[in-house]
């Protein structure tokens, strides 16, 4: 489907854009597409996480963070969106598990 | 001699930061690194009370707190008025059914609301279920202002020294303080499941002149004005609402 890395990138600022223009279903096509050409490509999973958050899927936006921060653990970014999440959940009652200490459920940082 | 190396080693060093700065800003502009795009979400925030239980309301009139000897003279009305602000406010919310201004002053009819009532829960549990609610919302407030000079510094031209000087000027400060507190009793139980105080205030700058004016003006919209601030707070605390969050995209 993507002929370069190149190509991934620019997939992944269309989406940024969809997601800025409050487009969400858009960025989530884009993003899982990025995520089946590359499951690796831990930006996209993180993402993702966000579209999906912003749309009201808190199972797989959790799912997508946490693979995101298993990615690449040392990424502030990818900590700070989950433990974002992991706190709204929480207050929403929705978290069964303590939000509280998100950080230790999360692979330890290289920093 | 000695100079003229330490001015060349010096130009070098200067041209080497130089390219290396130049560097970095074709690196950042290229978009090496991660380049990351905050961008707000909705995010639903859930109702601080159990509103499967608590959906139907009976909101009586607001009393004026006695004990404080600061409070200003206050029109009889008022304390219906906060209810009657409270009752559109909660109205407009799809969970909560709230009995209407008109229902309830036929209801109350021969009662007079007064400070001990916020203390008999007994009491309002009997009245919510002659309102036919699951909980009943009473509250009181308190109404008072705080004026204290205060000296603003600005500048002004000085056509005598020709530029601008300091200068300053006195003035009034006048703060209206509301501290409103809100009771949700639960009807059944007859237990308090909410007290809570919204304290709000704005302050206005008065001369000498308009101060003693605004002494013995009325003051009643500004206690309407404070009363929305406060009530949309507990309606937003009790009703389920969206906010938005930010959250980091990563390029």
């Amino acid at each position: 489907m993507f002929r370069d890395t190149s190509q991934i990138e620019a997939y992944n600022r269309f989406a940024i854009r969809a997601a800025q223009a409050q487009l969400w279903n858009e960025a989530i096509f884009r993003w899982k597409q990025v995520i089946n050409v590359d499951p690796d490509d831990a930006k996209a999973h993180n993402n993702l996480g966000v579209a999906y958050e912003a749309v009201g899927n808190m199972d797989e936006a959790i799912a997508a963070y946490e693979r995101a921060a298993e990615l690449e653990p040392g990424n502030k970014y990818y900590r700070l969106n989950y433990r974002r999440c992991r706190i709204h959940l929480r207050r929403s009652g929705r978290d069964g598990e303590d939000a509280s200490q998100p950080d230790e459920e999360l692979p330890p940082t290289e920093q | 001699m000695q100079i003229t190396k330490f001015l060349t080693a010096s130009f070098r060093l200067a041209s080497g930061a130089g390219k290396f700065g130049i560097l970095l800003a074709v690196l950042t502009l290229c978009g090496c690194g991660n380049a990351v795009t905050r961008v707000s979400i909705p995010v639903k925030v859930q109702s601080e009370i159990d509103i499967s239980r608590y959906s139907n309301f009976a909101i009586l009139p607001f009393v004026v707190e006695k004990q404080t000897a600061h409070n200003e003279k206050l029109p009889e009305e008022i304390g219906e008025e906060i209810a009657a602000i409270l009752r559109r406010g909660l109205a407009r919310q799809k969970h909560f059914e709230v009995v209407s201004t008109q229902e309830t002053a036929r209801l109350l009819t021969g009662e007079t609301v007064g400070e001990e009532w916020l203390s008999d829960t007994e009491h309002l549990s009997q009245l919510g279920e002659y309102f036919e609610v699951k909980g009943i919302i009473i509250g009181s407030f308190r109404f008072y202002s705080d004026n204290r000079p205060r000296r603003y510094y600005g500048e002004r031209y000085s056509v005598q020294r020709q530029r601008y000087v300091m200068d300053y000027q006195d003035y009034m400060q006048k703060t209206y303080l509301l501290s409103l507190r809100v009771i949700i009793i639960d009807v059944e139980t007859e237990q308090i499941i909410w007290d809570k105080a919204y304290r709000r205030s704005t302050a206005e700058a008065h001369t000498i002149g308009s101060f003693i004016f605004s002494q013995a003006g009325p003051q009643a919209n500004i206690i309407r004005e404070l009363g929305k601030r406060a009530v949309s707070e507990f309606t937003r605390q009790i009703s389920p609402h969206y906010e938005r969050e930010d959250r980091y995209l990563v390029n």
